[in-house]
């Protein structure tokens, strides 16, 4: 067995064993090449990994689990791609679940405590997500605070606001056939999954902003080098903080669909979505050196994830395994990202 | 000369696109100094770095006190003996001398450090040098030439056998050179063996023994020093490629108009009351030595750097610069000396480092015109000759002369009159030198007027209208190109101020 480290479009680095000759003519189809190899491996990781755990588990196939996993992909696929253009700038946030959280305590405790009309609710939810974002961006952008800090303290911000605006009571959302239920055919109407539409609706406007606009093209110009950029007489600070805005925008979007499918939130909580959504982010070849980013890797990195955590459930095993799975995922995809960056230089 | 104590044979490396060396010999004796000589990117740090473990060799035999060897990094080769003087320098500069130059391998006592005995030890080998140095003073307090006698003084008390020098006169005044000679002198008696890395003619003549000259990344020939002329290592060097002929006096006219005026600019320690003008079509040559304020002066006026007072006129009006891009809607525009750092985005194509100035006029709203993007890219490639295999190729595999190409590219597309070049042929193999000279010509005579910051005094004499002298954050003098000799450039480069 050869083990094979390559680079493939967009420098995403894979490797996998294989043999040499049969790897290099795989690499140089055009097909292959146009697609990005990363992505089709990691289509057919998720492939087999759905495999795997049908044989395990026959009951996987079923139409309930695929819904259950959607639910997953919904939110954090919000969180995921916002995270996205922080990391494209080469910057992290640590915030996101947590201000996912605040967003979602903050409408809903608006909702029920104070009346306030679900499409109102709804709007404020975003707006929280917008206000971290902006307080993120600006603190990174133009006081130069190192960004792992301040996601870190806006994580704590964002679950102590959370905590005084409730009360530290849980939230529950209303049911579908309770006023204002109507939120929940966002997610889905009948049977059909209009989440997924949406979510994938998303993912292309993140794509065309990453790939086609000034937005993406500063954002990624940046986070490959930042001081050539700013030398450039571009307004630097003012496109990195865009990111941050941009990212806490999709948490709050992602909150909505994150009570639409699982109703109640308690104060407190939301860090592991964190290392999810990284890891869905990195997996699909974002590099956390920035100036590299893919939302189609982004998207496939999260039905991943998704699939799973729906998969350790429906083994029944315990959840903290995904901790530990996901937790590794995150060192194994930055480990490549790292060795495709050396390889490079 | 003593015996031979180290023999590099057909040393072979190649980097992705480059042939960097091409079966390069090197010897050197005992107690002599060997010039190693060649222009930027010829090869010779390579060389070196081979030679001490940074870079792997892909062929060829190191041979060193009879020995073949082959060192894995610079560690080993410190510990073998072999030790370069780098030309920047490695200095903590919160730590005192001795705890500098024993660091890593301090002087222990109990659990803490014995400073006493490091001062004691330092103090010895600074005896044995003849240099008066105080092994308790703080680094940051000693002038750079000082504290490249400490370098020196840690490289001999890892016992060096041999030690190379790389540019080591390159931020040294001339008083200070004189004591570097000294030192290098009293090496030289102890039977050490020396390798001299310089651009400068003169000091070659006095300070060396034998000269081997690389081109190229190939090994040209090695003379005795004392049997050639100054003319014999030049055309060694040269060799085929023919230069822009030098100028012998100014192509600009006396009445064209002045587009940038700079006046009593402060900015820190290394901008001192800086004051000059630049005519239009006019090439502006800034001398000085390493460390001479030079480049902070362009960052300054660039808007790089704060600044603390002074006026700039473009055009003879007022304007303010306070960040890059105030100075790029000037019309400026600055090409560094560090372009890997400060020029592009290494893992961008051409086309979109090409824009990265300009991107407004390439897009329409928010959404970037590929098309044109593309169009004014290839517009570029073509008028500049860059060698690339299209617009969409990363910036970071084309050549360091291509890659400046695409920085010269992102300013024109910007339509900037006043370019800032700050060291333009640095790290750029010599065919592509003259590629860039003859650029800077053209666009000179296309009306655009430039500021060109060079280290090198063959390239200020050959390119420059007009040459502006600095040192130590003082304009120091202003040359016309008919008056310029190195000489009188050398003078001013290290009057020293009061």
């Amino acid at each position: 067995m050869i083990y094979n480290t390559f680079t493939v479009e967009k420098g995403v680095t894979v490797a996998i064993a294989l043999g040499g000759e049969k790897m290099e003519a795989i690499k140089n189809n055009r097909l292959v090449k146009k697609i990005g190899l990363n992505r089709i491996l990691l289509v057919i990781v998720l492939l087999v990994m759905y495999g795997a755990f049908v044989i395990i588990k026959p009951s996987f196939l079923g139409y309930s689990r695929i819904m259950n996993a959607l639910n997953y992909v919904y939110f954090l696929g919000f969180l995921s791609l916002g995270v996205t253009f922080v990391i494209a700038t080469g910057g992290i946030d640590f915030s996101i679940g947590p201000v996912m959280f605040c967003c979602s305590l903050v409408s809903g405790y608006s909702l029920m405590s104070y009346g306030v009309p679900m499409a109102v609710a709804l709007i404020i939810s975003v707006l929280v997500g917008m206000a971290f974002g902006i307080f993120n961006g600006y603190l990174v952008a133009y006081w130069d605070v190192p960004p792992f800090i301040v996601s870190m303290a806006s994580m704590n911000i964002a679950k102590g606001l959370a905590s005084v605006f409730t009360k530290t009571q849980s939230v529950s959302w209303p049911q579908a056939d309770a006023d204002g239920g109507w939120f929940r055919n966002l997610v889905k109407i009948g049977e059909i999954p209009v989440g997924l539409f949406i979510f994938l609706g998303a993912a292309v406007i993140c794509a065309i902003i990453l790939n086609k606009t000034k937005i993406g093209r500063y954002i990624l110009c940046l986070g490959s080098n930042s001081e050539a950029v700013r030398l450039s007489g571009v307004n630097v600070k003012k496109w990195r903080m865009l990111a941050y805005v941009i990212c806490g925008t999709l948490v709050g979007i992602g909150a909505i669909f994150f009570v639409s499918a699982y109703t109640t939130v308690q104060p407190g909580y939301g860090d592991q979505y964190n290392n999810e959504a990284i890891a869905g982010c990195v997996m699909g070849g974002t590099s956390m050196a920035g100036g590299l980013a893919s939302i189609s890797g982004t998207v496939i990195g999260v039905l991943i994830i998704a699939l799973l955590q729906e998969g350790i459930l429906a083994l029944g095993l315990n959840k903290n395994y995904q901790l530990i799975i996901t937790g590794i995922i995150v060192i194994v995809a930055v480990y490549f990202d790292v060795l495709g960056r050396r390889r490079r230089n | 000369m003593g015996e031979v104590i180290l023999t590099m044979k057909g040393i072979d490396k190649s980097f992705p696109g480059v042939h960097a060396l091409d079966h390069v010999d090197l010897e050197v004796r005992r107690g002599e100094v060997h010039a190693l000589m060649g222009e930027n990117g010829a090869g010779k740090s390579t060389l070196m770095k081979v030679l001490t473990g940074i870079y792997t060799k892909d062929s060829g035999t190191i041979t060193y006190e009879g020995r073949e060897v082959e060192f894995h990094n610079a560690k080993e080769a410190q510990d073998a003996g072999v030790v370069i003087v780098h030309q920047e320098l490695n200095m903590l500069n919160h730590l005192t001398v001795a705890q500098n130059i024993f660091i890593g391998r301090e002087f222990k006592k109990g659990f803490g450090i014995d400073d006493k005995k490091m001062n004691a030890e330092a103090a010895k080998l600074f005896q044995k040098l003849n240099i008066d140095i105080d092994p308790a003073e703080t680094m940051g307090n000693l002038t750079v030439g000082k504290q490249q006698m400490c370098e020196i003084a840690k490289a001999i008390s890892h016992e060096a056998k041999v030690i190379i020098f790389d540019e080591p006169s390159a931020a040294l005044t001339e008083s200070e050179i004189d004591e570097l000679f000294k030192i290098i002198n009293d090496l030289r008696k102890q039977q050490l063996g020396i390798v001299y890395i310089s651009h400068r003619m003169d000091e070659i003549k006095v300070i060396t023994d034998r000269v081997t000259v690389m081109r190229d990344g190939t090994y040209v020939g090695t003379l005795i020093t004392k049997d050639c002329t100054k003319n014999d290592i030049i055309n060694m060097m040269v060799g085929r490629v023919i230069y822009e002929d030098p100028k012998t006096q100014s192509s600009v006219p006396k009445d064209a108009p002045v587009v940038l005026k700079v006046e009593h600019l402060n900015a820190g320690r290394m901008v001192r009351d800086v004051s000059f003008e630049l005519r239009k079509g006019e090439i502006l040559g800034f001398s000085g030595l390493m460390g001479a304020g030079r480049t902070e002066t362009a960052r300054a006026i660039f808007g790089a750097d704060p600044k603390e007072s002074g006026d700039i006129y473009v055009n003879g009006k007022k304007v303010i610069i306070n960040s890059p891009q105030d100075a790029v809607k000037c019309g400026i525009g600055y090409l560094s000396e560090d372009r890997k750092r400060y020029g592009i985005a290494v893992q961008k194509t051409l086309a979109e480092n090409t824009t990265l100035a300009s991107l407004d006029e390439y897009s329409h709203g928010l959404f970037v015109d590929k098309k044109a993007e593309n169009e004014v890219a290839q517009k570029y490639v073509d008028s500049l000759a860059t060698k690339t295999p299209g617009v969409d190729q990363l910036v970071v595999n084309l050549s360091g002369g291509n890659q400046q190409k695409v920085v010269i590219a992102k300013w024109l597309t910007r339509n900037s009159d006043i370019l800032i070049f700050d060291e333009p042929t640095r790290g750029i193999d010599v065919g592509a030198k003259n590629e860039i000279y003859k650029l800077m010509n053209r666009l000179a005579s296309e009306g655009k007027s430039i500021i060109m910051i060079s280290s090198e005094m063959v390239e200020i004499l050959r390119m420059s209208d007009r040459i502006i002298v600095m040192c130590e954050g003082k304009v120091t003098g202003e040359l016309g190109i008919e008056e310029a000799t190195q000489e009188t450039i050398m003078n001013m480069a290290t009057r020293e101020i009061g």
